[in-house]
């Protein structure tokens, strides 16, 4: 791994592994504004909605602390990962469906309504940054082991 | 290189299961409530009272309880916009969106007799639109005001009848 790589893969590290802790712990101050976010999204039960709302930003929140500790990265870029594409299956259906809703991406209770298409964009970014980050990561690791050979 | 990516999966699964964990022992009361349809809009009624809003409140009601306030003649209110109205809302409810409150209120009053029981909904958990527009016709003079916290979501989840582009 050459020095570029080195500082490309911890910059997009440490840049998911903020956007995951301001997610997750803006999202913990106010559950049931969130829950009405993820109602808003007309695919859970009525009250799966509250269970994803009391979970989800803890999830989001615990992944993004491990990217930041630079520990269990790839785990964590998994759960990451994961949980990007379920937010872009869910932003696609609201486009579907003509939903005009807030995305409820961060702050809950901020009113800066983020639109889902917008939203969805976002999540590309993202999802082409877990990916980059899993590849540099890779190197990385490659690159220790062959030393230690 | 297959164990290494097992390796990595369980721990992801672990780190899911850890969080999602941590957020049921913080919220756990929040999610029996739900589970139970025991929620209640949140009310901070010292401020209520320094703002000088009336102290009656809407009373909140449960999906059974609204049917058989609809049997007895109540009246169901959606606070929602016109346009999610249009794409679906509770069948027999007539939409009164709080946006646009100020302008269809006359209307509404001239038509429907204030000691008629009238329940609130909106979208659901986390909306207050059925809340305030509840706490608005209590100004107004209604005596017998209920907001079904559970809203359209709750009501459609259930199977009951649900009425589209009928406004």
């Amino acid at each position: 791994m050459n020095r570029f790589q080195w500082f490309l893969y911890h910059l997009v590290r440490l840049s998911l592994a903020l956007v995951f802790v301001y997610a997750g712990a803006v999202k913990v101050q106010d559950v049931v504004a969130f829950a009405g976010h993820v109602a808003a999204y007309q695919i859970l039960p009525y009250a799966m909605n509250y269970l994803v709302a009391a979970t989800l930003p803890y999830v989001e929140f615990l992944a993004g602390v491990l990217l930041l500790l630079n520990v269990r990265v790839r785990p964590a870029l998994v759960v990451i990962g994961g949980m990007t594409l379920i937010f872009m299956v869910a932003l696609v259906s609201v486009l579907l469906r003509g939903l005009d809703i807030d995305c409820g991406c961060f702050d809950p209770a901020g009113g800066q309504d983020v639109s889902a298409g917008m939203a969805l964009l976002r999540d590309v970014g993202l999802m082409a940054l877990v990916v980059l980050t899993w590849w540099l990561r890779s190197v990385l690791m490659a690159g220790s082991a062959k030393r230690e050979a | 290189m297959t164990d290494d990516l097992k390796r990595i999966f369980l721990e992801a699964c672990v780190l899911v299961a850890f969080g999602a964990l941590f957020g049921l022992t913080m919220n756990h009361q929040l999610v029996l409530d739900a589970f139970a349809g025991r929620l209640v809009p949140q009310v901070n009624a010292e401020q209520e009272l320094q703002q000088n809003v009336p102290l009656a409140l809407p009373m909140p009601v449960l999906l059974v309880e609204v049917q058989q306030l609809l049997t007895d003649g109540g009246l169901l209110v959606d606070a929602r916009s016109p346009e999610l109205f249009a794409s679906g809302h509770i069948e027999g409810a007539i939409s009164l969106p709080l946006a646009d409150i100020d302008d269809i209120l006359p209307d509404f009053i001239a038509l429907t007799d204030k000691n008629r029981v009238v329940v609130t909904y909106c979208s659901g958990f986390g909306c207050p639109d059925s809340f305030d527009l509840g706490m608005r016709l209590i100004e107004e003079g209604y005596s017998d005001v209920r907001v079904f916290e559970g809203g359209y979501p709750e009501w459609r989840d259930a199977g009951l009848e649900v009425a589209e582009e009928d406004q």
